[in-house]
């Protein structure tokens, strides 16, 4: 049995947050080394802050300040921290509730070894040497001993408030394509284009799947189709797409190859653009090395009758 | 025992514009919601339950949003739900909330949808780069064009339908405050005029990139009952979803959005939609949509919908007003446009559209589809109660 594919895939972006006043004065205090909660409606001081009164869901904005001290509630170690985490050698996930407020923060504490660390001990915030308004404007915790820092006093509003963040994103993967579309693409490595027949339907999948929606059951005959085809439907790209080394304006194709029963989607070159026709018969074109056909082009046949494929649009 | 028929008794939604900078995804949802309670005069206590949905999550990079979100939409200590159906999940939310109380599961729920596209990446995020795959494109109108040059042939379309679209609901948007695109100075030939992106779909023929937010407030018939406003009744909903792709898939006019539309005509007792329903308001995120939706819906028989908007029905003056929000194509907070529809329905029966009120609406119907002609969601309200 050929082998299933599998690649990594990397999903990334950085995402940017507007914070609104809340979640900005918290921000932008941290900037300034002070750390701000919020008075609820019953009198608590949440840290960090929220924008509505989680028991009576009015807006809440009496900004309080804390000190940068507190008491660990609760924690975890971490013996093998990932790329983006707050410290690179182990450390300790903490929930602190800081001197002045009623709830914990979650924060790392620089400790070294699980057996330093334990529920009541004191921390103390450290201060990131550079601070943009940010969570890690908090670089982490550190044990400290003592009683509660005295508040800055410097009060709740800076000038040059931070509104709005960039947060990176990244999932890793691993992707598999399975086995059907394996098959497919092995045997694209031999320029053949081998879809799948639904053994109830009899229809021809290509790519194929391994089942077939319709019918809700497993595929496996393999049939080869094509390599001519029938261009079904199109439209032409004028925009260039940052991810796509392409030049435009290009022919983006639904193509019908002969012996498939729904269309693929490829390019159509060798052609001007605007040459390009619903019912163009054309062939793949191959280029040295690569995993798919790079376009596809006119064979030179006399058009397709539109009743030929007006199901396969 | 018999449905217990369900109200809209409020609803609220934000200016929607490009960027909210000045809130966080808390404070955008929050003010839909603050003004649906206060245009049913209600309070968060006055809440059973609350249904919201947004596209998928990897737009605005928030995982299950929801979960933060119970705070700003007073769900503390109530069942808070997620709809999540696509570019349809503002009007499958819709629906979901609807059935809880249709269903006597509670007798008041607040209904959301919501996007922040200026923090999102849309086009990003439908073109993820997936290994062993030849990258292609990117976005949804290159996705959407070649179907729309499918209807054009078989209908016989002429080219310039999708302009005409365009410019109507365009100018609808300049009589609603809350759309999101206000192009005082549009013109038919301005429309013509602009950039073809994806040949057949000008640049002009598109959707915005929007935030906003849209909520609604339904209720029994003993909440309607104590309702300061006329109410909207739902007379008919429904949901269908077929594969995106598949041997025999009709993406011009797809099996799964008759067969919802049937559906929800059933339910409410129409023979004809044409005869029987006033207006309508169908996301049309390309322009040539309206008429392929037209057909798909049953207001015309297959290939003449085109007719339709070209003879002029389909205005805010016409005999099938549709789209007269401005639509899809004037606003566009991807999570929130289904739901924006199923609003603008609710709104014209209880004549509370303002200055694109049309005459006499009794029956509207709302519209919504996603993913790749996918996901379809509808609903029909009405002036009357379903039993009167």
């Amino acid at each position: 049995m050929p082998e299933v594919l599998k690649a990594p895939l990397v999903v990334e972006f950085p995402f940017t947050r507007s914070l609104g006043p809340v979640q900005s004065a918290f921000l932008t205090g941290l900037r300034e080394r002070v750390v701000l909660g919020v008075r609820t409606t019953d009198g608590r001081v949440l840290v960090p802050p929220v924008e509505y009164d989680p028991v009576t869901a009015e807006e809440i904005d009496e900004l309080v300040e804390v000190a940068p001290t507190g008491t660990v509630t609760t924690w975890a170690w971490n013996p093998a921290p990932r790329r983006g985490q707050p410290l690179a050698t182990p450390f300790a996930w903490v929930l602190v509730r800081l001197d002045g407020a009623d709830t914990a923060l979650l924060h790392a504490l620089d400790a070294p070894g699980p057996d330093a660390v334990r529920t009541g001990m004191r921390v103390r915030v450290r201060w990131a040497a550079e601070r943009s308004g940010a969570i890690t404007d908090i670089a982490c915790f550190a044990p400290y001993d003592g009683g509660p820092d005295r508040p800055t006093g410097h009060g709740r509003a800076f000038p040059d408030a931070v509104t709005g963040i960039v947060v990176p994103a990244r999932l890793d993967y691993t992707y598999s394509p399975g086995r059907a579309q394996s098959d497919y693409i092995h045997a694209l490595a031999e320029r053949r284009t081998v879809g799948e027949r639904c053994p109830s339907c009899r229809k021809v999948y290509v790519p194929p799947r391994g089942a077939c929606p319709t019918c809700g059951i497993a595929t496996a005959e393999q049939v080869e189709v094509g390599p001519r085809g029938t261009v079904t439907t199109f439209c032409i790209v004028n925009i260039k797409a940052k991810n796509l080394d392409v030049e435009v304006p290009y022919v983006y194709a639904h193509i019908a190859l002969d012996g498939a029963d729904l269309a693929l989607h490829a390019r159509i070159g060798g052609v001007p653009y605007d040459q390009v026709r619903m019912g163009l018969r054309v062939e793949p074109v191959w280029t040295e090395g690569a995993r798919y056909p790079d376009h596809y082009r006119p064979t030179g046949e006399p058009d397709a009758a539109y009743e030929t494929y007006k199901e396969l649009l | 025992m018999s449905k217990e028929p369900v109200a809209v008794v409020g609803i609220g939604q934000t200016r929607h514009v490009a960027a909210r900078r000045d809130v966080s995804l808390a404070g955008l949802v929050r003010e839909a919601a603050r003004r649906a309670l206060a245009d049913a005069e209600l309070t968060w206590a006055d809440v059973d339950a609350v249904v919201i949905g947004k596209a998928p999550d990897f737009f605005e990079g928030v995982m299950m949003p929801e979960l933060y979100l119970a705070d700003a939409l007073g769900a503390v200590g109530k069942p808070l739900l997620r709809v999540h159906t696509a570019g349809s999940v503002g009007g499958s939310t819709a629906l979901v909330a609807a059935n809880l109380v249709a269903a006597r599961v509670h007798g008041t729920v607040l209904t959301l949808a919501f996007e922040k596209q200026s923090e999102s990446n849309a086009m990003w995020g439908l073109s993820l780069p997936i290994p062993f795959q030849q990258p292609l494109l990117a976005g949804a109108g290159g996705f959407f064009a070649p179907h729309v040059r499918a209807y054009m042939r078989r209908s016989g379309a002429p080219d310039s339908i999708g302009a005409l679209v365009a410019y109507k609901d365009r100018r609808n948007a300049l009589k609603n405050p809350y759309a999101h695109l206000h192009e005082h100075d549009i013109t038919l030939e301005k429309v013509v005029a602009s950039p073809m992106l994806w040949d057949p779909i000008r640049y002009s023929e598109t959707c915005p990139s929007s935030d906003g937010a849209c909520a609604m407030v339904l209720t029994d018939r003993a909440g309607a009952a104590r309702a300061p406003r006329p109410p909207a009744w739902l007379l008919g909903g429904a949901m269908r979803s077929e594969p995106t792709l598949f041997a025999g898939k009709d993406f011009v006019s797809p099996r799964a959005g008759r067969d919802c539309a049937a559906d929800v005509y059933r339910q409410a007792g129409v023979g004809d939609p044409r005869r029987d329903i006033d207006a309508a308001e169908i996301y049309v995120p390309f322009s040539w949509y309206e008429p392929m939706w037209l057909e798909n819906l049953g207001f015309a028989a297959e290939g003449e919908g085109w007719k339709l908007t070209e003879s002029g029905a389909t205005a805010l003056d016409g005999d099938l007003p549709v789209n007269m929000s401005g639509g899809v194509l004037s606003t566009n907070p991807i999570g929130a446009s289904g739901m924006i529809r199923f609003a603008e329905a609710a709104l014209q029966v209880r004549g509370q559209a303002g200055e694109h009120q049309v005459d006499g609406a009794r029956r509207v119907l709302g519209h919504a589809y996603g993913g790749g002609s996918q996901f379809f969601s509808m609903w029909l309200v009405g002036a009357q109660p379903p039993d009167s």
